[in-house]
């Protein structure tokens, strides 16, 4: 016994040992996909380690508690971009050798990777949280129109997907308040639509738990849904379908940029230039985690028709003009909107 | 017994190694997070100050109140039905079965153990469901369906299924310490068998019981992933609340005041169960 | 009362082993959804699991800090629970109140105050942090389950054998342990399970060297899948083989 708990100790002190060279990411559960990493690993002969996050606070306080040169690349939600910069966590990005003239032109985002005039991020993935259903439980004409999920029709049938800002943004989109115009004052009016849409529901869930609620047909709406959660189902459940209301929906995404203090910013940068590219974006489009569309409008050269079906590429235009960005809100506000949720979930 | 230098020394030299380690990685980092308890958030930067605003925010607020009773509730719920459920398991085990077999019923009434806890939670999702195999074995004979999934019921069922398991193993360990003599003397002394067990077995077993108890409502009322998975977020329990705060709104201040909370009635609930141990003990 | 008794065992064992159950059969699905109705048997989940070298590294990774960090935290608890049921100390109910209080504090604090303190003195997120927090949880555990069952006749057959010229580390190991044989074993077990199932420390803890928990969380996080099943009945199937080791070792040892 003695011998093999020192043979553990030892090997406990001996693990990491050191490679040639690595890649530190700190990403979205999508990018561990080894389609995705391995061609540019084996392009650039390195190991790319990646650590899974979610939520923008638990990212930036990895990023807070670990020390320069620990991370090279980090994936960041689009509208987040800004307070990484803010910590002093994201590196200038040199725009003439990013890809974002391929790029569709809504999602190129300016606003939100570039700080004082320079470029921190730049988007990778987009999608929709909309509404998902199941098309044989519910009347797809009845889900064109946001208020008939308030209208009682389908109380006990729905479930709430569990991410404040964007519920939030689709709860004032049914109140005619745009996603932008939600402010500290407005956002206590949400609460009596919200609570109803509480009242009305069956659970508020992650996105497993979303899932199995879905296909085990526990519920047959989930608020939120979109292409990134039916996308998965698609072969399998066939029944499950979304679509983006008349009041509109919300758009997700997500960034990609060189963690500041990295000590290889050239593999970093090629490592993002990588994800851009058509063929890192179809690879990322289609990746096993969850599907989204590309930013990359080359990356439909490299998709097969299936893949673009899933993905709606033909609606894109349509959709990316009804929907609206992810409320952006300042500290005083993002409390406000946090607290509001907490106070829902506990109704 | 003689209290002299050498029997400290030697008692001091015992404790030693676990003293330094659990001041050493617990009770060090621990102060850290009272420090930060009393910080202040000022925008999204957190400010060392020495402001109980955090602990002031949780008397005052329904919703964070509410965390607490929720907890408070369904972990007591958790720890009744889990050792009415577990006893009487680890008494079959510890007297009805032989003992070549003892061993072999307790691997397999401990054996979900060994899956993962948050694959386990994930299972119960499939069992407890709408369409799940509960329900189907239901409307079979023509019941149902329940609503189980997303509800305070599921919770509790697989909370009490984790803890079942644990006490089992802790009143078991206890029980079988027990010489078969005193329920001998016991019987030779005119005993009925419930007299027995009221009077002799389960006085001796209660310091196991209450020690087990105690860890269940440890565990029960810190966990996070059970009430996570399985309850819907129809209600939130304080371990949820403190995970929205880190997680969130990075509210890490508010968060270590919660967890001091947290830590509080948790360590009223094991002052109270230190008495019974030591009452029982005398 | 016998029929009583095999019916009560019958429903508890079908309690317990349910979602187990569920598990695995849920596993063999072919399809893409782990749900009712059964659409036929197929093992491909299986071969995915296995083809997946990661997977396989965060197993050993689990196994090593389950084991390592269990028998730090079981010989550091037998011999705290030892001291202080068999030495009357000043402060020692206070001393019991330290040494238990690790369990009265989420996990999650436990992790993020590591987290922090570990950054200051320069020691990274690894399994050598992550084997620290597992005993900081672990060696209440271990204590509280051994001092419990340290009874009067365990203090009288020590007195005995010191009366008889034991001397103290002959006591410990000769009378002490194997007496608690039992409740250590049981410890043991218990300590294990808790770190091998451990998510969140392990979570904040580690970085690319993962441990088992955490690497499902992230295949979780991909959703609805039969292979979440596989992997699930796999760890399964690695714990029974475990027990079965640590069986014939206990086993051998009480020969």
């Amino acid at each position: 016994m003695s011998r093999f708990a020192s043979a553990s100790v030892l090997a406990l002190c001996m693990a990491n040992p050191s490679f040639a060279q690595e890649l530190n990411a700190l990403v979205w559960c999508d990018h561990a996909d080894p389609a995705l990493i391995q061609p540019f690993e084996e392009k650039f002969g390195v190991k790319v380690n990646l650590k899974e996050y979610e939520g923008t606070a638990a990212g930036l306080a990895i990023l807070d508690q670990s020390r320069p040169g620990d991370w090279d690349v980090l994936v960041i939600d689009g509208v987040d971009v800004g307070r990484a910069v803010e910590g002093g966590h994201l590196a200038e990005l040199p725009v003439d050798q990013l890809a974002t003239a391929d790029f569709f032109p809504e999602v190129v985002m300016a606003a939100n990777n570039m700080v004082g005039g320079k470029t921190y991020a730049v988007t990778e993935k987009f999608g929709y949280n909309t509404i998902a259903y199941d098309k044989t439980k519910v009347d797809p004409a009845d889900m064109a129109d946001m208020t008939t999920l308030w209208s009682g029709k389908y109380d006990g049938r729905i479930a709430i997907y569990d991410y404040y800002l964007p519920i939030l943004g689709l709860v004032a989109m049914e109140q005619g308040v745009a996603t932008a115009d939600i402010t500290a004052e407005t956002v206590a009016a949400l609460k009596e639509p919200l609570f109803k849409l509480k009242a009305a529901s069956k659970q508020v869930s992650d996105v497993v738990s979303s899932q199995t609620a879905l296909a085990t047909g526990e519920v047959d709406i989930l608020i939120g849904g979109g292409e990134w959660l039916t996308a998965v189902l698609a072969a399998d459940n066939p029944n499950l379908d979304w679509t983006i209301p008349a009041q509109g929906g919300l758009r997700w995404a997500q960034s990609i940029g060189v963690v500041a203090g990295s000590t290889q910013p050239d593999l970093a940068l090629e490592f993002v230039k990588y994800i851009t590219s058509p063929e890192g974006q179809a690879a990322l489009a289609t990746s096993s985690c969850y599907w989204g569309m590309p930013a990359n409008t080359k990356a439909g050269e490299v998709l097969t028709p299936e893949q673009k079906a899933v993905l709606r590429w033909d609606e894109q235009t349509e959709f990316l003009a009804r929907s609206q960005l992810y409320p952006i809100p300042d500290a005083a506000l993002d409390t406000a909107m946090q607290d509001l949720w907490t106070a829902m979930l506990q109704e | 017994m003689m209290r002299n230098g050498r029997e400290h020394r030697l008692g001091w030299g015992l404790v030693a190694p676990a003293l330094l380690w659990t001041l050493a990685f617990f009770v060090l980092p621990f102060a850290g997070m009272v420090a930060l308890s009393f910080a202040r958030m000022e925008g999204r930067a957190i400010v060392p100050a020495f402001d109980p605003g955090n602990y002031i925010r949780f008397a005052t607020d329904p919703v964070m109140i509410k965390a607490l009773t929720n907890s408070f509730e369904i972990t007591l719920v958790v720890t009744v039905i889990s050792i009415l459920l577990a006893y009487p398991l680890a008494a079959i085990i510890a007297f009805r079965i032989p003992p070549r077999w003892q061993r072999l019923a307790l691997l397999l009434a401990v054996l979900p153990f060994w899956t993962s806890y948050v694959v386990r939670s994930y299972s119960w999702l499939l069992v407890l469901g709408q369409n799940g195999v509960i329900n189907r074995g239901l409307s079979w004979i023509g019941i149902g369906p329940l609503e189980l999934a997303a509800t305070r019921a599921a919770t509790v069922i697989g909370f009490v299924h984790f803890f079942v398991m644990l006490l089992t193993l802790t009143i078991y360990a206890n029980l079988i310490q027990l010489s078969p003599n005193y329920a001998r003397a016991a019987a030779d002394l005119g005993a009925s068998r419930w007299a027995t067990f009221r009077l002799v077995i389960l006085p001796l077993t209660l310091p196991g019981v209450v020690t087990g108890a105690f860890l269940t409502f440890v565990l029960c009322i810190g966990d996070y992933i059970t009430p996570q998975i399985l309850g819907g977020n129809n209600e939130l329990t304080l371990p949820q609340l403190i995970m929205l705060q880190l997680g969130r709104s990075g509210n890490f201040p508010l968060a270590s005041a919660l967890s001091v909370i947290l830590m509080g009635v948790v360590t009223l609930a094991y002052v109270f169960s230190a008495k019974w141990v030591r009452l029982d003990r005398v | 009362m016998k029929a009583i008794a095999w019916a009560y065992l019958a429903a508890i064992y079908s309690f317990i082993l349910l979602p187990v159950v569920v598990l695995v059969v849920f596993s063999f699905q072919d399809g893409r959804l782990p749900v009712p109705p059964f659409q036929g048997a197929t093992v491909k989940w299986y071969a995915q699991v296995l083809a997946d070298r990661d997977l396989l590294a965060a197993l050993g990774n689990s196994a090593l800090v389950a084991v390592t960090s269990s028998a730090v935290a079981l010989v550091l608890g037998f011999l705290a629970a030892h001291g202080l049921a068999r030495v009357r100390l000043p402060g020692s109910v206070l001393m019991r109140g330290l040494l238990i209080a690790p369990l009265t504090v989420s996990y999650l604090i436990i992790a993020l105050g590591l987290l922090n303190m570990f950054n200051q003195i320069g020691l990274r997120p690894s399994l050598l942090a992550t084997g620290i927090g597992h005993v900081v949880i672990n060696l209440p555990l271990c204590f509280a389950i051994l001092y419990a069952a340290m009874g009067d006749h365990q203090k009288s057959a020590e007195r005995a054998a010191r009366d008889l010229g034991a001397g103290e580390v002959q006591v410990l190991w000769l009378v002490s342990a194997p007496m608690l044989m039992a409740p250590m074993a049981a410890a043991f077990f218990l300590s294990v399970t808790f770190s091998w199932d451990e998510f969140i420390i392990a979570f904040l803890l580690t970085r690319f060297d993962v441990t088992l928990p955490v690497e499902i969380w992230s295949m979780l996080k991909s959703g609805l899948s039969p292979k979440t099943n596989a992997i699930g009945s796999l760890v399964f199937l690695v714990s029974i083989m475990v027990v079965g080791f640590l069986e014939l070792f206990v086993f051998r040892r009480q020969k």
